[in-house]
């Protein structure tokens, strides 16, 4: 009976009218026994989610490792794995800088200076921390934002995935993003941010498992790395295989983008925002379970980050030279029917994979949607019910109705996020919007939470009007060069510069009215007493000292080691 | 008395039970060649790859095997 219903599920997934490669039963029993896993992970920690703590914090008990791998595979997302396999195709390896130097350092920087004050302040997000700091305007603004972009950009990554899923295998959209958010909602809302972060750490496992045989048969078939590089080379040009060497100028690499765009636009503001203050990875790593973890797993996440361009860059670097037919962009495979960008990941896997290996490649596909949807409901869930609901709507109620409060709002997050899916397929442009949108965000509010944290004379008044200046800012330079095309030249530098090249400098001009207006408010208006701003800021009273036996176990050892491997990868591959 | 599971060990079972079925998945199709073979299918991924999860997969299902807890 039960190898009918693989075959029956097998027969409805596999037939469509046209698709690249079909699954057969071994495949779906693959994909049908991860979904049994992460289901009965939920059911299983359902005992152990009946207190907020317990619920929205995983009880802060997560072990360095667990959080670690969590923090990282939140971020691992279907638009991550796809999204930038399809920009190496499309720019060749200076897609790598949104796993290096667009994540390392800001992940090193959150370990050694940014956990401690999270982490002892005890907050249970990161608006809650901008509440202790800057008082209720700044958190407002910073919660709905958070919470509105959230479950936005989980129906993208929602949609992203099932639409590769129907082009690739022919599976039904509906089906896609129905069983799969259906999933997530499950685990996510019966066993809280505990089965978010377990099913988490199970997902990025199978994400390397199912996606390391595509670089490594790749890298066979294509003679090895240094005769990859001389037939990139040869086809496309040598400014594919260089991640700096060529971005002296806007107009000598693919992508369009400068040096210093990169370090001061990406790294120093975007890479610092998004992996220091969105609170979709900041939770997984306030789950850890004391001071020494909490700082370790960023570091461990780091690790892991810096070997993630073996499974998505490469790939999409061998495409280049190994697929017999060129891929487009998504508006001109809509068009003539041609594979997209977008695709190059389930095209490399169909290309390697028979049955079975298949199966677990799809799977690891799967899991890495699963993996940043539950991320974004998990995150969405926690600051809608503290920051919002708890802190505005509904102050003082018992414990047991915020934990109500989580469970529901997981489920209505997931509906959201269906919507969304819904509303982007038939209006693909609002994607572009959307991104964009996050990105408002996320560059200000880094700019408000580091001058909260080392600058003990920044006022409340000053971090809610930096926050909306910086934002504003944002929007004003998007809506501009939204109008007018040739405002790129100001904006970006350039007129050679190209749409990522435009985001960093956007985010770079946001971050700094953000600072500029946070220090001037500052200083016209009255500062908070010291005392209140204990286990706030920095200098303002000494961090506790942590005691480790061996000088291997202190963090800031292993920060070393990954910064100077961080170095010696980015000069390599020059 | 609560059983506790470690999340290691639901990461065993995984690859040990994927690593079985594409081990053997490999091993049905030397006696019956696929119509249509991925690329590189002379080197029989599926079996060096199945039996590396499989045994990568059973050192830590046997490791972190659920006992009783607090």
């Amino acid at each position: 009976m039960h190898l009918s219903l693989v075959d029956a599920l097998s027969s409805y997934l596999a037939t469509p009218g046209k698709s690249l490669a079909h699954l057969n039963s071994v495949d779906i029993a693959v994909i049908a026994i991860y979904f049994g896993i992460v289901i009965f992970i939920g059911f299983y920690l359902k005992g152990s989610a009946n207190t907020s703590e317990e619920f929205f914090m995983a009880g802060r008990e997560m072990t360095a490792w667990i959080a670690g791998l969590s923090f990282v595979s939140a971020n691992l997302g279907s638009l991550e794995l796809m999204g930038w396999a399809g920009s190496a195709y499309q720019y060749g390896i200076l897609a790598t800088h949104w796993y290096w130097i667009g994540a390392i350092p800001a992940m090193l920087f959150l370990g050694i200076i940014m956990m401690p004050f999270y982490y002892i302040s005890k907050v249970n997000s990161v608006p809650g921390y901008l509440h202790l700091r800057y008082g209720d305007g700044a958190r407002a603004l910073s919660a709905v934002s958070f919470a509105f972009m959230t479950v936005l950009m989980s129906g993208i990554n929602m949609y992203s995935m099932a639409l590769v899923m129907k082009v690739v295998l022919g599976w039904n959209l509906n089906f896609s993003i129905w069983v799969s958010s259906i999933t997530v909602a499950l685990y996510v809302g019966l066993g809280g941010l505990r089965s978010a972060i377990y099913n988490e750490v199970l997902q990025f496992l199978l994400i390397w498992l199912g996606a390391l045989l595509v670089p490594v048969l790749g890298l066979i078939e294509a003679g090895g790395w240094t005769n990859l590089k001389h037939q990139i080379s040869a086809r496309m040009g040598s400014e594919y295989i260089h991640l700096w060497s060529t971005t002296g100028h806007f107009n000598q690499n693919p992508m369009g983008i400068h040096w210093t765009g990169l370090v001061f636009g990406l790294a120093l503001v975007i890479s610092c925002g998004y992996w220091t203050t969105d609170f979709l990875v900041v939770q997984r790593v306030l789950s850890a379970n004391n001071l020494r973890s909490a700082r370790m797993a960023p570091i461990i996440g780091a690790a892991f980050k810096m070997a993630v361009p073996f499974i998505v860059i490469l790939p999409g670097l061998l495409a280049l030279t190994v697929l017999p037919y060129h891929l487009v962009g998504e508006t001109q495979a809509v068009a003539t029917g041609q594979h997209s960008y977008n695709e190059v990941l389930p095209l490399m896997l169909v290309r390697y994979c028979g049955p079975g290996l298949l199966g677990l490649g799809v799977t690891a596909l799967i899991a890495g949607f699963m993996s940043g949807m539950a991320g974004n409901v998990s995150a969405f869930s926690t600051v809608w019910t503290y920051d919002i609901y708890g802190a505005f709507l509904h102050k003082n109620a018992t414990d047991k109705h915020y934990v109500a409060m989580g469970r529901w709002c997981t489920f209505v997050g997931v509906l959201i996020s269906v919507g969304t899916a819904y509303l982007v397929q038939h209006a693909a442009s609002i994607m572009d919007y959307v991104q964009g949108l996050f990105s408002f965000f996320i560059a200000p509010l880094f700019g408000t939470v580091i001058l909260g944290m080392m600058w003990k004379r920044a006022t409340k008044a000053g971090g809610f009007w930096g926050l909306l200046a910086g934002t504003c800012t944002a929007i004003g330079l998007f809506v501009w060069v939204h109008l007018d095309p040739k405002a790129l030249r100001y904006v970006a530098l350039s007129p050679d510069a190209k749409a990522l090249a435009e985001d960093m400098y956007r985010a770079l001009w946001s971050w700094l009215v953000c600072v500029i207006v946070t220090v001037v408010v500052s200083l016209a208006t009255q500062p908070k007493p010291t005392k209140e701003l204990e286990g706030l800021v920095y200098g303002v009273v000494p961090l506790p000292v942590e005691h480790d036996d061996h000088w291997y176990q202190k963090p800031i050892v292993w920060a070393g080691v990954i910064a100077g491997l961080f170095v010696i990868l980015n000069i390599i591959f020059w | 008395m609560r059983v506790e599971i470690s999340i290691w060990f639901f990461g065993g079972l995984l690859f040990l039970i994927y690593g079985v079925i594409v081990f053997f998945e490999g091993i049905w199709e030397l006696s019956h060649p696929l119509v249509h073979p991925p690329v590189l299918n002379n080197l029989h991924a599926p079996i060096w790859w199945g039996a590396l999860m499989g045994i990568a997969g059973l050192a830590y299902t046997v490791k972190f095997w659920p006992k009783s807890g607090r």
